[in-house]
């Protein structure tokens, strides 16, 4: 497959697709549920109304809202990792910042915290795994950031570990409530951080996408070509370690969006990161809102963990993808 | 005739020497003698042996079997979903009750394998727990106690069932867990509760026994009252969210109700306790 060089206006009609899609998927977001309510009953008359009010404007659409910030922000994550590490493998969660969520989040849970103490404790330990790693592997100059990955997949394990074990010593009233909270969970999620977040992140890398272009050939070709490789990848490092810290404490852990996605929308846009960053923000809040939309109402009124949606889903489009490139 | 007679005397006298009964999963189980040190396999059952004056045959039983209090002084083998198989040999047990739809399958397999006689306790309905504390009675020889027992759990139901019979049902949500909000079908042992109340489980007819639900369906259902136990690990306050819905037929008659910790939540003697309460909470909801 051979992509036509970036121009503005390609740059424009691609976004302009990918915003067509996410409005598409925000309005079967908001029309479709385990009740048969639509938002057009907003503007009729009788009892039924004050209910569809409730349910479209103060249920569906927070949820809507969360889940295109969290998609959003986990897909510009593992866009950044990707490139950060120059390996295909790297996902968001592959340098341990959602272990360190994970670790705070179930800590405050069997103390008893509630929904805020859950939240902040998800937040200091994606800070202090994130912090951790940037001490350990701070001085790492080598081209392939190796001591970075394997200091951050140390310490995801290591994380993991942990996890294990706070869920083994969880008494059973809890314990479902945390392995919830692992799959992940866009009910009661907030939006109102992550949102506005996922634009100013997006804002922050965006200028910088023409040297991450040159980072993806290697450092040491970016250097030559007067990249300022060293902060470059640093603030990457803490772009993604905040994308993702930011979506882990919005949502839980939700698998696959992160690796997938910028996979794909490599594989059909090109390695152009001035175009790729804002379309991976775009397409991953629009994968996660569909796969929220299924697992809303393929049971309903029953309910799916949204990350067996994505996985199910999303791997075989990525694997079929991958055949066509092949071709 | 006379031989006969002998042959029931005969069988009279072989009967109390080796207790017989079958089990939930119906198979039947002869024990030498009565059962003198048990192993419980869930605080339940844990419960159904004090209740017919049995505790004192427990030698070991799992975590949370802390009712009556003296309970708590009994030795831990685990939790009810993982024990220790070498602990319960060692205790040297003559019988283990086992809680059927609660324990690992693949533990229960294993305790099998120890060549103790098991005993599978798998309640569905509320009219079965009497029955096992009955069998109960009989594996211990503690029949008269066990027979009491049972009569005035049956006599407690035919109360509810008369005193709520031909009121005006209410439409319920019981609410087992809040994340994920979970709740139950109309398979549930609760919802054979509330059935006696009088009152109608807003969500009987889905297929999961303990399905999880989204806000938006309970706003649809309108439930008048909304009603959850208090459970270990679980936060004060449970029933806030609801607040936010002023419009909620529950939330606008302030039928938010927690009802005692363990009542409903353990398929034992105390059920019927859980049982009464919410009657009454159902009832308040009912008076205009």
């Amino acid at each position: 497959m051979r992509h036509r060089p970036l121009s503005v206006a390609r740059l424009l009609a691609v976004l302009a697709g990918l915003l067509a899609l996410l409005a598409l998927a925000v309005t079967a977001s908001l029309c479709l549920g385990s009740t048969p309510f639509r938002p057009w009953q907003l503007w009729q008359a009788g009892s039924d109304a004050e209910l569809a009010r409730d349910i479209v404007l103060n249920l569906r659409l927070p949820r809507t809202l969360a889940a295109i910030a969290v998609g959003g922000l986990l897909a510009l994550a593992g866009a950044l990792q990707q490139v950060l590490l120059r390996n295909p493998l790297a996902d968001p969660y592959v340098l341990g910042t959602s272990g360190g969520a994970s670790v705070g989040a179930l800590t405050a849970m069997l103390l008893g915290g509630g929904a805020l103490a859950v939240n902040l404790g998800a937040g200091c330990g994606a800070l202090a795994v994130t912090l951790l790693v940037f001490l350990l592997a701070g001085r790492d100059h080598s081209a392939s950031q190796a001591r970075l990955l394997l200091t951050g997949v140390a310490l995801a394990a290591f994380c993991g570990a942990l996890t294990s074990l706070l869920l083994s010593i969880a008494p059973d009233g809890l314990l479902r409530g945390m392995v919830f909270w692992l799959l992940g969970d866009l009910a009661g999620a907030r939006w109102h951080w992550a949102l506005p977040l996922l634009g100013a992140l997006l804002l922050l890398v965006w200028p910088f996408a023409r040297d991450l272009n040159l980072l993806s050939m290697g450092q040491q070709p970016a250097h030559a070509l007067g990249a300022q490789t060293q902060r470059l990848q640093w603030l990457l490092y803490f772009v993604s370690a905040a994308a993702t810290a930011l979506a882990v404490t919005t949502a839980g852990m939700i698998g696959f969006v992160g690796l997938i996605v910028p996979h794909a929308l490599r594989l059909v846009l090109g390695q152009d990161q001035r175009l790729l960053l804002p379309a991976c923000a775009l397409t991953g809040g629009t994968v996660l809102l569909a796969a929220d939309v299924a697992s809303r109402i393929v049971l309903a009124p029953q309910q799916l963990p949204v990350g067996v949606i994505t996985a199910l889903v999303g791997v075989p489009v990525f694997l079929w993808l991958l055949q066509q490139r092949a071709r | 005739m006379r031989r006969i007679a002998c042959l029931f005397v005969f069988a009279a006298l072989c009967c109390q020497a080796a207790p017989t009964v079958k089990d939930d999963r119906g198979q039947t189980i002869t024990l030498a003698q009565p059962a003198r040190r048990i192993v419980t396999l869930s605080p339940h059952l844990t419960e159904d042996l004090y209740a017919i004056g049995a505790g004192n045959l427990i030698v070991g039983t799992v975590d949370y079997s802390d009712y009556p209090a003296a309970a708590n002084k009994i030795t831990r083998i685990g939790g009810y979903n993982g024990f220790d198989l070498e602990r319960i040999r060692a205790l040297k047990p003559d019988l283990i009750l086992a809680w059927d739809s609660g324990n690992p399958p693949q533990q229960l397999a294993l305790v099998a394998g120890l060549g103790i006689p098991v005993f599978y306790d798998n309640v569905g309905k509320m009219a079965d727990i009497p029955g096992v504390l009955e069998r109960l009675g009989v594996l211990t020889r503690h029949e008269a106690e066990a027979r009491a027992a049972a009569a005035q759990w049956r006599q407690r139901m035919d109360q509810l069932a008369r005193r709520y019979a031909g009121k005006r049902p209410v439409r319920v949500f019981y609410q087992v867990w809040d994340r994920p909000l979970m709740t139950i079908n109309g398979q549930q042992i609760i919802s054979d509760a509330l059935r006696l109340c009088g009152a109608v489980n807003v969500f009987a007819d889905l297929p999961a026994i303990a399905p999880t639900v989204d806000e938006e369906a309970v706003l649809a259902a309108n439930p008048e009252i909304i009603a959850t136990s208090g459970e270990p690990g679980m936060q004060a306050g449970v029933l806030a969210r609801w607040q936010r819905w002023p419009k909620l037929a529950a939330t606008r008659n302030g039928q938010l109700v927690t009802l005692p910790p363990d009542l409903l939540s353990r398929k034992g003697p105390r059920f019927i306790d859980g049982a009464e309460a919410l009657c009454r909470a159902v009832d308040k909801a009912r008076q205009p």
